[in-house]
């Protein structure tokens, strides 16, 4: 009997550890604001653009048009993001979110880091209008450096 | 204890059984709190785990043996509506629950697969062999890696159920054979053949040399 209840304890056990691994980790009672998930999705645009281009890139004929479409798309997303993160919506909030503490502690950092990402996306539709697939690709490590340069101080650390 | 205990479940078995219930939590938590070195570092462990039993269904002892506990539809659905001879003799995996390891293996190792090219260079961590495949196709794995976990997670839950089914319903209490390898009253069966501890040492060092080449070599 002592080995069953021991066998028992131990399945109800990883029974409530797998249960509570499926839970979301957020605790705040208030909704979630809105813009986060709005700020997510453009975000997540912004990823998926920048992909569709350097797969794009990685073709022996670069279709322009399709380029500079996903270029607006980022250089418009871009643009976007100021408003997006209004104090009190961070991660340590409780909400389902990696937006770290320092986005509001240093925000003439983060403003320049935005200002960054701006330019550097309008830059490179420009370069993606113009039409040459080589100087595209040559402005790839210079925009993901824009994204790269806020992930690695205003989001939450996945390295 | 008494005199019809025998061996069901071999110590390998047992151990590659307990790493996994402590590694799947514990990547899930490291790849939730954005501890990707970690995440990484446990799915190249658990690629060799995976490996390890792959090997061990072929050359392990007797209920470690694909051969011995996948069997076709039709004894699993004579199993499941009450022909319960159709058990590997009473001990190891019975039909159901055969297929229920090897769907378990296969996405789990499809799991540790997309991972290895998942990821965006832009865009947090990425897998060590994420450089060799486009930037779409890193995508789609991503994507599908996020969905396989759901996935898992779904089977890891019918697992358990099945589990609580058979202590609970059935009054077989199948988690402590899995702890000590031993169960009761199956002494007519004469318990599991072993495999010999060279065997098992040899299948984990060929297990183990694919993750460190993408480890070392690879990245």
């Amino acid at each position: 009997m002592a080995l069953r209840n021991t066998g028992l304890a131990m399945a109800v056990l990883i029974a409530l550890t797998a249960c509570g691994s499926n839970g979301e980790t957020a605790s705040s009672d208030t909704p979630e604001p809105a813009v986060i998930g709005e700020r997510q999705d453009n975000f997540e645009e912004i990823g998926d653009a920048f992909r569709v281009i350097r797969g794009e890139l990685e073709n022996d004929a670069p279709d322009m048009a399709v380029i500079s479409a996903n270029a607006e798309i980022i250089n418009a997303n871009a643009m976007n993001i100021e408003g997006h993160f209004p104090p009190g919506t961070g991660m340590d909030d409780g909400y389902d979110s990696e937006a770290l503490a320092t986005i509001w502690e240093r925000p003439e950092e983060f403003a320049a880091a935005h200002e960054r990402l701006v330019s550097a996306s309008a830059a490179f539709l420009e370069t993606a209008d113009a039409g040459d697939a080589a100087a595209v690709a040559e402005g790839v490590p210079e925009l993901g450096g824009a994204c790269k340069n806020c992930h690695d101080t205003f989001r939450l650390d996945d390295e | 204890m008494t005199s019809d205990t025998v061996k069901v479940w071999d110590g390998w078995i047992r151990l590659f059984h307990w790493t996994i219930v402590l590694i799947i939590p514990a990547m899930w938590w490291t790849a939730e709190n954005g501890e990707m070195t970690w995440h990484m570092r446990l799915g190249t462990v658990l690629l060799a785990l995976l490996l390890f039993r792959i090997l061990w269904g072929f050359f392990g002892s007797s209920t470690a043996r694909f051969g011995s506990f996948v069997k076709g539809p039709g004894a699993v659905i004579s199993y499941l509506t009450g022909n319960r001879r159709e058990g590997a003799a009473g001990i190891g995996h019975n039909p159901a629950g055969g297929w229920s390891v090897l769907v378990l293996l296969g996405v789990m190792l499809a799991q540790v697969g997309l991972g290895l090219f998942s990821g965006d260079p832009y865009d947090g961590a990425t897998g060590p062999l994420n450089h060799i495949v486009g930037a779409m196709t890193a995508g789609w794995m991503t994507d599908w890696h996020e969905i396989g976990f759901n996935v898992l997670l779904s089977l890891i839950a019918l697992h358990i159920a099945a589990i609580l089914y058979y202590l609970l319903v059935k009054h077989e209490n199948l988690v402590t054979p899995m702890v000590t390898g031993k169960r009761e009253g199956q002494a007519e069966t004469g318990g599991i053949e072993s495999a010999s501890l060279m065997r098992a040492v040899v299948c984990f060092a060929v297990a183990a040399a694919v993750p460190i080449w993408i480890w070392f070599v690879a990245d």
